[in-house]
């Protein structure tokens, strides 16, 4: 376990000026604000750095080889790698397996996983989603059969994220068809390797590859790679968005593409025009205050108290300013609205028609708006279903 | 009637010609709009003229107007300032009694329509059958030659000065709701019959409600058969739907602000130009759909469903417009000040804004409409 | 697929142009999985010269053009309806670019021979000019400025020419003593370069580089190119936008489809309410466009003010093109997260529509001239 200072007690300054300061001598300066999700032949060895360092997994406990940050220290750290333009490694283990494995696995479980994820051994990616059951995930089907000391999976996961870069994926899968949906489903670690699984990229509208679909056929898995025990899984899965919450609504990606028509429209000239300036700054008026709620919501956590379902109004407000934003972009690039290519700017290559396409599915993906206005209705205002 | 050109540009400057030589000057473009009282004097012109009744055939003594002509002719009212309170009875009595009336009922009623003795107006809607309209309860109860009215009507624009009213009663309780209501007429001075006016937020009542209180009215005022209201009225809702849905509702205001933004400079400023422009395009291309649905109706076609989208779309622009109006008469939006334009007329910010505001309720709310176009013309289940 | 528009509702066709739309819809309805779309994608001539012979076949390339110059003689009220046939099936072909744009000039052209010798082989299908005017990104302008002809040799830049690759010839406008004239330049002319652009379609912008190109026969004089090209322009934006109808017209019917069968919390998505109304509004944008493109054709067909034109021009391509890009995106967001792949069609929708709708002038460059033209206040 490296040697950590207690960055808690750090002055709030401080620390950040040290996490700035290693970022600015590690993170590749050509991999700053990458337009689009990296996969791991490009960030592998700064996910290598960060495990070097210690600072892959910022919010695990200092016992599990992570940072220990408190909610204030965390956000101060995010901010800066936001700021600097860090991009995402494919993170899944750190912010998805390893939490839940600390609050619900069993210690061999923990002893084994956790280190791995931490050395970078184990890549991992999210096998929730299914064609039949996106917003309804309850009504997942991929099922798992006990047969001894295994379990025998079988169906179709979609939306895997970077599912090829992965060797573990984590699973929602079915044991159990009566009762609730809800109530029989399971969560299970796999094996990438493991015989009958097959992995299939999907292009998006960008002519990316950012998800997959992977496929099981009679896939053999051991029954201690259940964790929380059978027919736990929804309730440890959605748990798992407690807190993780806030992070959906952080307005990087608003402030990102901001700065992104800033860069635009300087090379362009179009804050000549009155009224591209306007409408400029009326979006920007809306980035800051997504900047206020957000801080508000935060400022609960840092006290110490707990978000409920109405922080979906952050993800709502950022993923359509964020949209609104794109579209000005749009707007503002004439005949290179439908080009793929970019224009020219200070800060490099901003891209129109790329960043447009890339906006829209902020609003499906993480629970889409629909379902999160869903939410606000009934949780924020009360209003029957 | 006076001839009039075949040529659509050549129509528009004689109907201006005539409305300037024949409107008041000083009713031009009033701050609320005239009533029935108010706009007696120019009804009777207009009717002397033979153009009270721009829609109806010329055999009833109408001008019998293309689609196009009648959308001429509402913009030059519109162009001339002339806000009045719309005549039901030329609007939407007129052409239901010309459909499905009488000999009898068309010989007596439509002259007095045309001549203004009579002034209808239209009671439909009642406090707990708004947007649920078919469940309305007013009821009409057969007595020897007479129906006996019980009930209360509500939303009834120009109560306190009509003669006249148009029911839409319950005549049998028994059968699915749309089949038990039957079309009465009923002369205002009726025994029994008690208007209430009601304010709206500008601080004046333009509609009342009305309570019938065994209110007797004779056997030949019901038009068409018992029973058959709710379908004469429905089919006869294109014709009023598309009104709900004239361009002119959100084309006037536009004018005005065109007019305030000239006096105040606004122009000037390339931000309020686009905004004002996105408006004035918006409006022309609602005048394109309304030309077009009103095109069916000129064919003697029937208009569906489909007319709902012209009022969703033209009443949500008209409120678009008004809030810019609002906002380009700055601190004037707040108060009650009437202001004094360049082109000699004035105006009062706030009350287009406050008009503009039920427009999305009445006639249907908007919400409600969607539902509706969802299921009718998109087909969509639930 | 369903026909949701209210056209078989409340809009009345003369016996031919049935025919006409009936045999455009059979047409596309030879690809209605969008094969030939993805085959011609990403690669020149980013389009189809197979199916151009069929469109040719069809009779549709002479269309617009007078029957004396070997045309049908129709108008734009009978175009349009084989415009937004096309852009339902999102038909690779530059229809626009050359049965209009150039095939529109040339019906101008100041010499008949010239008119007589190149129409006729347009119209077969033979030759395939593309018009080469614009010169900035976003520029209306029509006068020609960074192209100049000296001594009948070309030099300088065009930009923005769509589907160049493919093309036999340009026509283009040059500065030249006494304003804008217009030559026609074969694609294999020496000093003549293309720089590609890849369209999100999938198609190609090229920008022109004339290095003392020789011009070809001249189209028209300085005096009365800048105008010329202002008519053909207008009348480019009309098909642009019948063309964006039908585009945006076929993404919400493939997505009114889809809601209707998605099945997620145990029934059809397209009975949630929120959903339905959403969709009801985009119902409501594509009318709404409808009625102008249906309007504004009316107009080209019955006025020769090309004031009156442009207005109309520029009202009915900022409907359309607004209405597209809000309808094409709107349809991915109907569609959940397959929306977002590229093996659903419907992205595809959304691509053209962010070319068609920026190409010839975008919603809002529309609207300041709009504003220009009847607001009388100079910018």
């Amino acid at each position: 376990m490296i040697d950590m200072p207690d960055y808690n007690a750090m002055d709030d300054e401080e620390f950040r000026r040290l996490v700035h300061d290693w970022i600015v001598a590690n993170y590749p300066q050509e991999l700053r604000f990458p337009p689009e999700r990296m996969h791991w032949e490009q960030c592998g060895d700064w996910y290598l750095k960060l495990a070097e360092q210690g600072w892959l997994a910022p919010g695990w406990p200092r016992e599990h080889g992570g940072m220990g940050l408190d909610a204030n220290k965390l956000l101060i750290f995010m901010d800066v790698c936001e700021s600097y333009g860090v991009g995402r490694t494919p993170d899944q283990g750190m912010t998805m397996v390893g939490p839940l494995l600390i609050q619900h696995g069993t210690e061999e479980q923990k002893a084994h996983y956790l280190p791995r994820i931490l050395a970078g051994e184990h890549i991992w990616c999210q096998g929730y989603s299914e064609p039949g059951a996106g917003s309804d995930l309850a009504s997942l089907r991929t099922s798992a059969v006990r047969d001894g000391d295994h379990y025998v999976v079988n169906g179709h996961k979609i939306w895997t994220t970077l599912a090829m870069d992965a060797n573990m994926i984590f699973m929602l899968v079915r044991t159990q068809n009566t009762g609730k949906k809800q109530e029989g489903i399971t969560f299970l670690l796999v094996p990438l390797d493991t015989p009958g699984i097959t992995v299939r990229p999907i292009v998006n509208l960008g002519m990316h590859d950012e998800f997959a679909e992977v496929f099981f056929d009679d896939v053999r898995v051991p029954a201690a790679n259940v964790v929380g025990g059978e027919n736990n899984g929804w309730t440890i899965a959605k748990a798992l968005l407690g807190h993780e919450r806030i992070f959906i609504g952080s307005p990087k990606f608003a402030t990102l593409a901001m700065y992104r028509l800033k860069s635009l429209a300087e090379a362009v000239g179009l804050f000549e025009d009155p009224l591209f300036v306007s409408r400029y700054t009326a979006l920007k008026l809306d980035v800051e205050d997504l900047g206020a709620a957000y801080r508000r919501f935060v400022a609960v956590l840092k006290r110490g108290g707990h978000i409920g379902a109405e922080v979906s109004m952050l993800k709502i407000w950022n993923t359509e300013t964020q949209q609104r934003i794109t579209e000005l972009m749009l707007e503002a690039a004439g005949e290179s609205a439908g080009v793929w290519g970019g224009v020219d700017t200070a800060d490099g290559l901003v891209r129109p028609a790329g960043e447009f396409i890339g906006s829209r599915p902020t609003t499906i993906y993480g629970g889409s708006n629909e379902v999160q206005r869903n939410i606000l209705a009934k949780a924020a205002l009360g209003l029957p279903s | 009637m006076a001839a009039l050109p075949a040529d659509d540009h050549g129509f528009r400057l004689q109907v201006r010609a005539w409305l300037e030589a024949n409107f008041p000057h000083e009713l031009r473009f009033p701050t609320r709009r005239l009533d029935f009282r108010r706009s007696m004097d120019w009804h009777r012109k207009l009717a002397a003229q033979g153009w009270v009744a721009p829609g109806w055939p010329r055999e009833y003594g109408g001008m019998g107007l293309s689609a196009y002509q009648q959308v001429i002719f509402s913009e030059e009212l519109d162009r001339a300032g002339i806000v009045v309170i719309p005549n039901f009875g030329i609007t939407m009595l007129g052409p239901l009694l010309i459909r499905f009336g009488t000999e009898q009922q068309k010989a007596y009623y439509l002259p007095r329509i045309l001549s203004g003795e009579d002034l209808w107006c239209q009671g439909y809607s009642e406090p707990g059958a708004g947007s649920d309209l078919a469940s309305l309860r007013t009821s009409a109860e057969l007595d020897g030659d007479h129906w006996v009215v019980n009930g209360q009507k509500i939303w009834t624009t120009m109560a306190q000065q009509a003669t006249h009213i148009f029911l839409l009663v319950r005549t049998d309780r028994t059968v699915k709701k749309q089949r038990g209501i039957s079309f009465l007429l009923v002369p205002m001075d009726s025994p029994g019959i008690t208007v209430r006016p009601i304010d709206n937020i500008g601080g004046y009542s333009e509609f009342a409600e009305v309570f019938f209180d065994d209110v007797r009215v004779p056997r030949d005022a019901m038009v068409g058969e018992v029973n058959q209201g709710w379908s004469m009225a429905k089919a006869l809702l294109g014709s009023e739907r598309i009104l709900l849905g004239s361009p002119k509702l959100a084309k006037f205001p536009l004018q005005r602000l065109e007019a305030l933004a000239h006096t105040l400079g606004l122009f000037e400023d390339p931000v309020f130009r686009d905004r004002y422009v996105t408006l004035a395009m918006e409006v022309e291309d609602m005048v394109a759909l309304y030309v077009r649905l009103l095109e069916v109706l000129r064919r003697g076609d029937p208009l569906g469903e489909e007319v709902s989208v012209l009022k969703l779309a033209v009443t949500e622009l008209f409120q678009r417009v008004t809030d810019l109006l609002l906002e380009a008469a700055g601190e004037h939006g707040a108060t009650d000040a009437v202001l004094q334009l360049g082109d000699g007329s004035t105006l009062k910010p706030v009350n287009p804004y406050y008009l503009s505001r039920p427009a999305t309720i009445y006639g249907g709310s908007s919400e409600v409409q969607r539902n509706i176009l969802a299921k009718a013309l998109l087909r969509l289940p639930g | 697929m369903e026909d949701i528009s209210l056209q078989s509702k409340i809009d009345v066709l003369t016996e031919e142009q049935v025919l006409i739309q009936d045999s455009a819809i059979a047409f596309i309805a030879a690809d209605e999985e969008l094969k030939r779309v993805r085959a011609n994608r990403f690669q020149q001539p980013g389009f189809d010269r197979k199916l151009w012979r069929e469109v040719a076949d069809a009779g549709w390339l002479g269309l617009l053009i007078p029957e004396q110059q070997g045309g049908v003689g129709l108008g734009f009220a009978d175009l349009t309806l084989v415009l937004i046939q096309l852009g339902k099936g999102l038909t690779p072909v530059p229809f626009v670019a050359t049965a209009v744009l150039a095939a529109r000039t040339l019906a101008r052209a100041e010499d008949p021979a010239l008119v007589d010798e190149y129409l006729s082989r347009l119209i077969a299908g033979d030759w395939l000019p593309v018009l080469a005017w614009q010169e900035q990104r976003a520029g209306l302008d029509t006068a020609a400025e960074a192209v100049v002809c000296k001594a009948d040799r070309l030099h300088g830049r065009k930009m923005f020419v769509p589907d160049a690759g493919g093309a036999d010839a340009f026509i283009v406008s040059v500065a030249e003593a006494g304003g804008t004239a217009l030559y026609m330049v074969d694609r294999d002319a020496p000093g003549l370069s293309l720089e590609f652009e890849q369209r999100v379609d999938g198609g190609f912008f090229a920008h022109l580089d004339f290095a003392d190109t020789p011009a070809g026969p001249r189209i028209a004089g300085p005096e009365q190119g800048a105008a010329l090209l202002a008519e053909v322009l207008d009348e480019g934006r009309l098909a642009a936008s019948a063309e964006l109808l039908g585009v945006m017209t076929r993404a919400l019917e493939i997505s009114v489809d889809y809601i209707q069968q998605r099945v997620q919390f145990d029934k059809p998505i397209g009975s949630f309410q929120a959903i339905q109304h959403k969709t009801v509004d985009l119902f409501i944008l594509s009318e709404i466009s409808r009625s102008v493109v249906l309007q504004s054709a009316a107009l080209f067909d019955s006025e020769t003010d090309a004031r009156r034109r442009a207005v109309a021009a520029s009202q009915v391509k900022a409907r359309c093109s607004d209405a597209a890009l809000k309808i094409g995106k709107d349809a991915i967001q109907l569609h959940g997260g397959i929306g977002y792949t590229d093996e659903c069609n419907i992205g595809l929708y959304l691509k053209k529509a962010m070319y068609l709708g920026s190409w010839l002038g975008n919603a809002s460059a529309h609207r300041a001239r709009y504003a220009e033209l009847t607001l009388g206040v100079a910018q």
